[in-house]
């Protein structure tokens, strides 16, 4: 195996008294699209601080790239990009010179890169930065972590302040760029609570409540383990003891909806011999397993 | 040819890539020598990512279905250069005929109008099929 990506183990971090990060462990393998999914609060953050060295943990251990983010801060930070929830640039730089600022802290930069998002994002690199929507100043800060072609992205809500209607496609842009000239080595880690727009993209997740995590899965597998059978019957419904196994139950008028994690085809065998009108099988997106995990 | 992935199938996404090809080429809208999307025009047209992509064609080309030319891209291999022995392609087919044996048990679907499903099928098919490969 080679070096993960990124590695926590056993992280804790207190605000106070006020416990965010509860004894967090996740591993990135290089290469990989990685989703940290959690509400608003969660700890993402506070997880992501740890991880570039802006927060001290009160225990456990984060390596990027097997470093050691407190004592290889300059190593670690040389090797990834980070776009925050909220990203401000000084006030009096256009595009242009926010983009040549920070060129000038990186050893490479792909300046072809640079004006082909500039371009697709319909950017004026003449425009002062103090005048960019919140949707713009992200695009400007994605471009400027892209440009640097690290090994490793690090996003943190880069959605949240975009417009619905341009979320997918522009994220979609961003990442599909950033893996284009290396995808094996290409690493993304990206927090979100507006999984939907990351579907496709994302190739393991964890879902972090209350700063633990509640689950770790490949994306396919998660697919194929949460599913969702729903039967309509003539009669009554059988009793939810029948289905003591499933996740959640709902009862709706004749038809009956079953959530399942893992043991779906044992439930439908069960939910089969009570003789349905027919039934309906189907899996959760991530969304809706990040829904049925945090609830 | 247009592929799509439905995420709600709880088939992993590369597989499905790679069901949609063989499907393709089975039928004839895809044929031998016709090249595929790029990885990264598949990857942006079905919003999931390279490694997916990359994953289906991988699969794909080690099943001798497609072949990567060196800066030209992905393309349809001739029929019949699948590099799995006979054994191995029999047993494969075995496995999804007994599944699907399973599934029309479920459905109550008959032996008799099982046969005669599968036979309509192959026929459809086969009208599809370009005139020379299907002599």
């Amino acid at each position: 195996m080679s070096t993960p990506a990124l590695e926590i183990r056993n992280l804790t971090y207190r605000y106070g008294r006020a416990e965010a990060l509860h004894g967090l462990s996740l591993e990135v393998e290089p290469g990989e699209c990685y989703g940290f999914f959690g509400r608003n609060g969660a700890g993402k953050t506070t997880a992501i601080k740890c991880l570039l060295n802006l927060l001290r943990p009160n225990s456990g251990t984060v390596r990027v790239f097997g470093l050691d983010p407190a004592r290889d801060e300059a190593a670690v930070k040389s090797r990834l990009a980070y776009v925050p929830d909220f990203v401000a640039f000084y006030p009096w730089m256009s595009v242009r010179e926010a983009l040549d600022y920070q060129a000038s802290f990186r050893s490479h930069w792909n300046a072809d890169l640079e004006s082909s998002l500039l371009r697709q994002f319909q950017l004026d690199p003449q425009a002062p930065s103090s005048g960019l929507s919140k949707g713009q100043r992200t695009q400007l800060a994605l471009i400027g972590a892209i440009a640097a072609e690290p090994d490793l992205l690090i996003l943190d809500e880069p959605t949240s302040g975009l417009d619905p209607l341009v979320r997918r496609e522009f994220i979609q842009t961003v990442i599909g760029a950033y893996q284009d000239a290396a995808p094996g080595r290409r690493t993304v880690f990206v927090s979100t609570h507006l999984i939907s727009e990351f579907e496709g993209l994302i190739d393991r997740f964890t879902v972090l409540d209350q700063g633990r995590a509640l689950l770790t899965a490949n994306a396919d597998d998660a697919r194929s383990r949460f599913r969702r059978l729903r039967a309509e019957f003539s009669g009554e419904l059988p009793p939810d003891r029948e289905f003591a196994d499933a996740k959640s139950i709902r009862r709706d008028g004749r038809s009956l909806e079953l959530i399942v994690n893992g043991n779906g085809d044992a439930v439908l065998e069960r939910l089969k011999a009570c003789r349905p009108m027919n039934v309906q099988t189907e899996s959760l997106t991530l969304e809706e397993i990040f829904l049925n995990s945090v609830k | 040819m247009r592929m799509l992935v439905n995420f709600k199938s709880g088939v992993p996404v590369y597989l499905q890539i790679v069901q949609q090809v063989k499907a393709a080429a089975a039928g004839g809208t895809l044929r031998p020598g016709d090249a595929l999307p790029s990885v990264r025009a598949l990857a942006e047209e079905l919003r999931i990512n390279r490694n997916t992509a990359a994953r289906a064609y991988a699969e794909l080309e080690s099943e001798g279905v497609i072949e990567t030319r060196q800066g030209s891209g992905c393309f349809l291999k001739a029929n019949g250069a699948s590099p799995l022995r006979r054994a191995v392609r029999s047993e494969r087919i075995i496995a999804e005929l007994d599944a699907l044996i399973v599934q029309a048990h479920h459905l109550q679907i008959s032996d008799t109008d099982l046969k005669s499903l599968l036979a309509d099928r192959l026929a459809h098919f086969r009208s599809q099929l370009p005139v020379e490969t299907s002599a």
